[in-house]
C-alpha cells in the first residue's frame, strides 16, 4: 500500500449502521471516533451526529432500510428522557433494527441496574459500557438475524 | 433610585418595542460615548507592549449583568469587557429568551440583549469605562449585531464558519457565511460613519485538540471575507493548545498571515484564548495553567488574552473567581518578566510548518472566484475540515493527537490536501511508523488521554 498512513481507506462498505448522539447531548468526540473506527473496518456509517431526537433515527431507518443497527451514544446522563419516544418507534416498526445504547447513562456517579432496566423497557436491545465491543456485537446481531431469517 | 427600579421591571415587548437606530445614529452615539472603542484599546495596548486582558461574562438579568460588569471593572479593571449572550438569542429565539427572562432569568446562560433591547445595552455600556465585546455563537447574528451596535458595543465575535460548525447541527455553511457577510458589510458601513468595529473570529472552534493550521486556515478564510466586505479591524483568536513553541509560533504566524492574505489597511490583532479544554480541578493547578497561558500570549505577541478562572472545571465562575483570573493573567504583563523567551529555533520551525499547512489548505480556495461556494464545497468533499464538528456540514475525518512533547499533530488527515512532506512530518512526530491503530478501544483511550492532558500533567487522575 503506497498511500500515506494518515489517509483512511475509502468507503467500500457492504454493511451499514446508523449512529447518533441522544437528543439533548452534544458530546461529539466519542461519536466521531466511533464513526471513524467503524468506517475503518469497512462499515458504512450514517452519522446523524449530536443532539439527535428519536424521530431522526426513525427517518434514517426509512432512508436506509439496509442498516443493521441503530447505535445511540449519550454522555450527559439524560438518555432515558431523550429516548422516551423509542418504545413507540419500535412498536410501530419505524425503527425495525436492534438499538444499541452506550456511554454514561444516568446522572451522578452512583450507578445501579435500574437505569439499564428502564432503557430495556423503552425498547433498547443492547447496552454497551465499552464501545470497543461494538464490532463484535454487530457481528453477533447480524448472525442472529441471519439465523432467524433462515428459521422463518 | 425610583427611576432605576422602573427601568428594571420585566420587559413586556422585545427591546421595549423601541425601533433600532440607523447605523449613522448608532455611530453618532458611539462617538458621543466618550470612551475608546475596542479597536483603539487593542491598538494602544499593542503600542504599549502589553497584552490586553478580557473576561467572559454574561448573566440573564439586567441588574445582575450591570453589577457583574461594574464589579469586574472595579476589582480587576480589564482592558475590554464582555457581554456573553444566551443560547436562545444565539438561535434567534428572541421571544423564548424574553419569556425565560421574565419567568426565570437565572435559567439563561447569558444576557439576552435583543430581548432587553438596545436602550438597556446602552445603560450597561455607560456603566463601565472599558469597551464591550459581544460573544455569542450565532450562525446568523444580523439582528443581534444591529442591537449591539445601537447599544454602543464596538467589538463583535463570530464568523460564518467558526460560529456555525461548533454550535449548529445542520445550518448550511452558505447560509451562515452569507449572514455573516451582511454583518461584515454593516461594519464597513459603520467605518464610513467613522466607527471601526473590531470583528473577532472564533478560531477556537470546537475547543478540542484543534491543530493550529486548522484554526488559522479557517480564520484566514473568514478574515478575507470580512476584509472584502469592508471590515477594518480583525482579531484572529487562537486557542492555547498547551505546547509552548507551537502556541507561540501560531500566535506569531497571525501577523505573517495578515500580511500575506489581507489588505495593508486592515488592522489585525492576535488573540489568545486561554486553554479551552478540560481544565485541572485543583485551584493551584488551574492557576498555574492560567498564568502559563498569559505568558504564552506575551511571548506570542498577542494583542489580547481571553481569561479563564480557577473554577473552570466546575462550570460558570462566580464574579470573585473571574476577578482573580483577570488579576492573575495580568501578572504576565509585569516588566519583571522581560527575560522570558521561547526557544527561537523551535518556534521558527513550528512557524514554517504552520504557514505551509495553512497555505496548502487555503490557497486553492482563495484562487476561486466565489469564496463562499468554494468553502461550502470544500467542507462537503473534506478538503476543508475541523475535528469533532457538531455540525454535519463538516466531515471531521481529521483526527488530531498530541505528540510526545504535547504538541497537537494530525493522526488522520481525511481528505485534506496536504503535501507528502506535511503528512510525513506529522507521522514522524507521532511515531506512527506503520498503519495507525483504528481499534476503537485504543483510539478512544488515546484521545481521552490527550484531551485530559493537563489533568494528567498535574497528576490529578492518579
Amino acid at each position: 500500500m503506497s498511500s500515506t498512513p494518515t489517509q483512511l481507506p475509502g468507503p467500500t462498505a457492504t454493511r451499514k449502521v446508523i449512529l447518533g448522539v441522544a437528543a439533548s447531548d452534544s458530546h461529539a468526540v466519542a461519536n466521531h471516533l466511533i464513526a471513524l473506527s467503524l468506517r475503518g473496518i469497512g462499515f458504512g456509517v450514517v452519522n446523524l451526529g449530536t443532539c439527535t431526537p428519536v424521530e431522526e433515527f426513525a427517518q434514517a431507518c426509512a432512508d436506509h432500510p439496509d442498516a443493521e443497527a441503530v447505535i445511540i451514544g449519550s454522555l450527559n446522563g439524560h438518555v432515558h428522557e431523550d429516548l422516551r419516544g423509542l418504545a413507540q418507534a419500535k412498536a410501530t416498526g419505524q425503527i425495525p433494527v436492534p438499538v444499541v445504547v452506550g456511554g454514561n447513562l444516568s446522572v451522578g456517579s452512583h450507578k445501579d441496574g435500574t437505569a439499564h432496566d428502564r432503557l430495556y423497557s423503552l425498547g433498547v436491545d443492547h447496552i454497551m459500557a465499552d464501545p470497543a465491543g461494538l464490532p463484535a456485537l454487530l457481528d453477533e446481531l447480524r448472525a442472529a438475524r441471519t439465523c432467524s431469517l433462515a428459521a422463518s | 433610585m425610583r427611576t432605576r427600579h422602573r427601568a428594571l421591571a420585566p420587559v413586556a415587548v422585545l427591546g421595549d418595542g423601541a425601533a433600532v437606530p440607523s447605523p449613522a445614529e448608532s455611530a453618532g452615539y458611539i462617538r458621543s460615548l466618550g470612551k475608546p472603542t475596542a479597536a483603539e484599546v487593542l491598538a494602544s495596548c499593542r503600542a504599549a507592549g502589553r497584552v490586553a486582558v478580557q473576561p467572559r461574562c454574561g448573566v440573564g438579568g439586567h441588574a445582575e449583568m450591570k453589577a457583574l460588569l461594574t464589579t469586574l471593572e472595579a476589582e480587576a479593571a480589564p482592558d475590554i469587557l464582555t457581554l456573553t449572550i444566551d443560547s436562545h438569542t444565539r438561535l434567534l429565539r428572541f421571544e423564548e429568551a424574553l419569556r425565560t427572562l421574565n419567568a426565570r432569568p437565572t435559567d439563561l446562560n447569558g444576557y439576552p440583549l435583543v430581548a432587553h433591547g438596545w436602550r438597556r445595552g446602552r445603560e450597561l455600556n455607560e456603566a463601565v469605562a472599558a469597551p464591550l465585546e459581544i460573544r455569542h455563537g450565532s450562525p446568523d447574528a444580523r439582528a443581534l449585531f444591529d442591537v449591539s451596535v445601537a447599544a454602543g458595543m464596538t467589538s463583535f465575535e463570530g464568523g460564518g464558519i467558526s460560529y456555525n460548525l461548533p454550535y449548529c447541527k445542520a445550518v448550511p455553511l452558505v447560509e451562515s457565511l452569507r449572514a455573516w457577510q451582511d454583518v461584515d458589510r454593516r461594519c464597513g458601513e459603520l467605518a464610513e460613519h467613522g466607527v471601526i468595529i473590531d470583528r473577532e473570529l472564533f478560531g477556537t472552534l470546537t475547543a478540542v485538540l484543534v491543530p493550529p493550521s486548522i484554526s488559522l486556515a479557517i480564520s484566514v478564510i473568514e478574515a478575507v471575507l470580512a476584509a472584502r466586505a469592508g471590515v477594518r479591524c480583525i482579531s484572529v483568536s487562537y486557542p492555547q493548545g498547551g505546547h509552548l513553541a507551537q502556541d507561540v509560533a501560531a500566535l506569531r504566524c497571525i501577523p505573517v498571515l495578515a500580511e500575506r492574505y489581507l489588505p495593508a489597511d486592515v488592522q489585525v490583532h492576535a488573540v489568545l484564548h486561554e486553554f479551552m479544554g478540560v481544565f485541572p480541578r485543583e485551584r493551584a493547578h488551574a492557576e498555574d495553567l492560567i498564568l502559563y497561558g498569559a505568558l504564552v500570549s506575551r511571548l506570542g505577541g498577542a494583542s489580547k488574552l481571553i481569561t479563564k478562572t480557577y473554577q473552570e472545571a466546575f462550570g460558570i465562575p462566580d464574579p470573585q473567581a473571574n476577578v482573580e483570573g483577570l488579576r492573575l493573567a495580568d501578572r504576565a504583563n509585569s516588566p519583571l518578566l522581560g527575560f522570558m523567551t521561547a526557544d527561537a529555533d523551535q518556534v521558527a520551525e513550528e512557524m514554517e510548518w504552520i504557514l505551509r499547512e495553512v497555505a496548502e489548505l487555503v490557497d486553492p480556495l482563495l484562487a476561486r472566484p466565489d469564496l463562499i461556494t468554494a468553502v461550502a464545497e470544500a467542507f462537503d468533499d473534506g478538503t476543508l475540515d475541523i475535528p469533532f464538528s457538531a455540525s454535519r456540514c463538516a466531515r471531521s475525518a481529521l483526527v488530531p493527537r498530541r505528540d510526545a512533547q504535547g504538541a497537537i499533530r494530525y493522526l488522520f488527515t481525511g481528505s485534506l490536501p496536504f503535501s507528502p512532506a506535511v503528512l510525513r512530518r506529522n507521522k514522524e512526530l507521532l511515531g506512527t511508523s506503520g498503519e495507525p491503530d483504528l481499534e476503537l478501544g485504543s483510539l478512544l483511550g488515546q484521545l481521552t488521554g490527550d484531551i485530559d492532558y493537563f489533568r494528567h500533567l498535574f497528576r490529578e487522575t492518579e
